[in-house]
């Protein structure tokens, strides 16, 4: 059973086809990134994924439960990181930790030790006790995956995971995902940061203006794009066609 | 200072002020003259009044009892002799008020910091940003009317000095307003840190005082008999405590009319110096403070130990439960909503005192009429109903994706809401009720009727709000929470009152019977109460399921 499986999805905000005709299948165990310009529909198709947006068209199966007939089937079954995450502010890291582990169902002391467990790992001991907005922007980032993971899920959705966060974080949420590979989580991820989709992914597709324009593993992409020896980001100008760089440096240097 | 960088930022704070509206603009520019119509509005109506008013004096009064005219045209002088004092009290209270309610506004033009702009530049802006909307209306209908009249009443001269006079004060009092909003950062900041982990408790209890009393000072300020007496009492006090420098303007005029012109031009240069003053003084606090931020609130400290609550003993879900605590922190914590607990405060309060100054500072003694005693001690927890209702969902704001993202069902989802605002109102209801029984001495009948009454249509205007809050709700954050679109503002407004009406209906005969003016015969109230259970039973029943169909609506179309 795959644990994403995409059939013909559509979307339309007013006259702009934000997602055109999407299939696609993620594998159990699969860390697959999701590339594309801004506003090329990656966000939409993540949060199609969780029902947070119905599709105009086809269909979308998570875990092999139809996300437009059981939402709240799929959502206990995902973490999920929304790009810029929004917190309640109010509360405080453990407090905010608390209330997603109620939501998800924890027993207390699953909650206590795993919450304890992030919070160590992710160095935000000291002030979980503050209210979130004493916190930066990327304490923040750290209690909205620690949310993402606590319950264990088995499909990670983040967008933009590792936005503002410090190198041993950052470092520790990809070795992170490796082992939850190991153990059968499927990640789905969105980011503009081309290294991290290289190293980290095993299979990457491009979206462009709603399509989903190339998919495949780094070698596919590379044969696709007829670009042998080339790194993800070459792969990447070339496909969307935004590879004119050089003369808009130039223009601006003028 | 670079006049054109204080124009640019006054600009700016005009158009944050297109968020509070929650207009989208769709093109680039916009029309001046929609920007500017509430000003030209209030000077032509205060054009008008002006008119109006010294036609009347003109051909009615002088005309019918030139005595009276004298005494009015006394009143007259002594009026724009108090304006400039008056002018100051006002739009302090007015631009307090405005702070309290642009503190997104400012939020969202405090970015520029970092720009090539001076402090200078900033604090001038900000002083004459806090003057605009209802200060500045109140400003040029006044001066547009002082000028129009003076023409009748041969007061000219007088009237164009009053005019700076009043523009003077108000940039005064803007100043103030100012410096009180950089020293309470500052102090907040100070009280944070000092009360440790009982900063959120000291935030709760500060806000909740400040807030009350503010609008005590408000209604007082701006409710008939309050006002008249306080324009009395600065008319005849001015000129005894001419030393106070608040009152340097006043003096101005009063020596101006009084012919000792050397005096006016003393009191006209002090108080040129002190509003000069004034403002250096915000310039000075605002490159101290001005970028200050208030140390984050420490909550809690230790090990984490998860409480279990005694929320799953009263049948609650863990996620039910989870959510009626994530929103007590809310109302708690976060001051847009404490507003909601200020609201039946101000309502006892502004009565209350009311009741108490009639009565020579005492307390009733005898039983007040049950009309009255219902109808103050129910108003507050159905307006608390009504307004949680109004805004449970929209108070979750850009975070309302957790609500989206996470496996909560319609049904957890309002039980809780409205689990909560019951609980609540409920709270309300029997604080109003020992105050009530306390001040007003009501007869048993009296307080069961009212009491029951007064939870009855907390029921049913909870469910009917929530419904529409579900409907509207609004998570745009920025200048300041929304939480409920305007259009269904009005819809709930409408339907509350109506549901009101509908569950207070029973009790119309016994309001008549209350008149003694009435054919209708004597109705026990019990029985009124009884049918008014039935009614309200059935709206909250219907109402409920209403809100039930229009979250799962909202849950499955998380994407509008």
């Amino acid at each position: 059973m795959p644990a994403v499986e995409m059939k013909g999805i559509a979307k339309w905000y007013g006259k702009i086809l934000a997602v055109d005709n999407v299939d696609l299948n993620i594998q159990q165990g699969e860390i697959f990134g999701l590339l594309g310009p801004n506003g090329s529909g990656k966000s939409t198709t993540l949060k199609m994924l969780l029902g947070l947006v119905q599709p105009e068209g086809g269909s979308v199966n998570v875990l092999g439960i139809n996300v437009q007939e059981d939402p709240v089937a799929v959502k206990r079954q995902v973490g999920y990181v929304p790009e810029s995450p929004r917190l309640y502010e109010f509360l405080t890291g453990i407090e905010y930790l608390d209330f997603i582990g109620d939501v998800y169902g924890m027993s207390a002391e699953e909650k206590r030790e795993r919450i304890n467990e992030y919070l160590r790992a992710l160095q935000l001991e000291g002030r979980e006790g503050d209210m979130i907005s004493g916190y930066s922007e990327g304490m923040k980032q750290k209690v909205a995956l620690i949310s993402a993971f606590l319950h264990r899920p088995k499909l990670l959705i983040l967008d933009e995971p590792l936005s503002g966060l410090d190198p041993r974080s950052a470092r520790i949420v990809k070795d992170l995902l490796y082992e939850l590979k190991a153990q059968g989580v499927t990640t789905i991820m969105s980011t503009h940061v081309l290294e991290i989709a290289q190293a980290l992914c095993d299979r990457i597709a491009i979206m462009y203006q709603g399509r989903l324009l190339a998919l495949g593993t780094m070698d596919e992409l590379r044969q696709r794009a007829m670009l042998p020896d080339s790194g993800l980001e070459d792969i990447f100008l070339k496909l969307t066609g935004t590879g004119d760089v050089r003369a808009v440096v130039e223009e601006l240097l003028k | 200072m670079n006049w054109k960088n204080v124009a640019r930022l006054i600009r700016i704070d005009m158009k944050a002020g297109r968020l509070i509206r929650g207009r989208r603009l769709a093109r680039f520019r916009e029309s001046k003259l929609s920007v500017y119509l509430l000003y030209g509005g209030a000077l032509i109506i205060g054009l008008a009044v002006g008119a109006v008013a010294g036609f009347i004096y003109n051909t009615v009064i002088i005309v019918a009892d030139p005595e009276l005219g004298l005494l009015f045209h006394q009143g007259l002088l002594d009026l724009f002799l108090s304006l400039p004092t008056l002018v100051l009290i006002y739009s302090l209270v007015f631009t307090m008020m405005q702070q309290i309610q642009r503190s997104g506004v400012k939020f969202s033009v405090q970015s520029p910091y970092w720009l090539p702009i001076t402090w200078e530049e900033h604090t001038l802006a900000s002083v004459f940003a806090n003057l605009l909307g209802f200060p500045l209306v109140s400003i040029i209908f006044t001066g547009s009317a002082i000028i129009v009249l003076s023409v009748f009443i041969g007061q000219v001269a007088y009237a164009a000095l009053t005019v700076p006079a009043l523009s003077a004060s108000a940039f005064m009092a803007s100043t103030i307003t100012e410096i009180l909003r950089i020293l309470q950062v500052r102090f907040i900041g100070a009280v944070y840190k000092s009360t440790g982990r009982a900063a959120i408790w000291v935030r709760f209890a500060g806000s909740l005082l400040f807030f009350i009393v503010f609008y005590v000072v408000y209604f007082f300020f701006t409710s008939g008999a309050g006002a008249i007496t306080f324009v009395q009492t600065v008319a005849s006090a001015q000129s005894a405590v001419w030393f106070v420098p608040f009152v340097w303007l006043g003096m101005t005029l009063f020596s101006f009319i009084n012919g000792l012109f050397m005096q006016a031009f003393i009191f006209m240069t002090l108080s040129l110096l002190f509003i000069l003053s004034l403002y250096y003084a915000a310039v000075m606090l605002n490159k101290r403070f001005g970028l200050y931020e208030p140390p984050a609130i420490t909550v809690s400290r230790g090990l984490y130990i998860p409480r279990t609550g005694f929320l799953g003993k009263l049948g609650f879900s863990t996620i039910e439960a989870a959510l009626i605590r994530k929103d007590f922190k809310a109302f708690t914590r976060r001051r847009e909503l404490m507003y909601i607990f200020i609201v039946p405060i101000v309502i006892m309060i502004v009565p209350l005192m009311q009741t108490i100054g009639t009565m020579g500072g005492q307390l009733p003694t005898t039983p007040a009429p049950p009309f009255i005693y219902g109808f103050l001690f129910i108003m507050p927890s159905a307006i608390i109903a009504m307004g949680l209702g109004n805004m449970l969902i929209g108070e979750e704001g850009e975070a309302v994706w957790r609500i989206y993202s996470s496996p909560i069902s319609a049904r957890s989802l309002v039980k809780s809401k409205y689990s909560f605002l019951v609980f609540f109102s409920a709270l309300v209801t029997m604080v109003t009720t020992i105050v009530g029984v306390a001040v007003f001495h009501p007869s048993f009948r009296a307080i069961v009727v009212a009491l029951i009454e007064s939870l009855l249509l907390s029921f049913a205007l909870g469910a009917v709000s929530l419904a529409n809050g579900i409907k509207g709700a609004d998570f745009t954050e920025l200048p300041r929470p929304r939480m409920i679109r305007p259009k269904w503002s009005i819809i709930n407004l409408v339907t509350c009152a109506l549901t009101t009406f509908a569950v207070l209906v029973p009790f119309i005969p016994y309001l008549f019977q209350f008149a003694q003016s009435s054919p209708i015969p004597t109705m026990d109230p019990y029985q009124a109460l009884a049918i008014s259970a039935v009614i309200a039973s059935i709206i909250t029943l219907v109402a409920y399921r209403l809100a039930l169909r229009n979250a799962r609506e909202f849950i499955a179309k998380a994407e509008t």
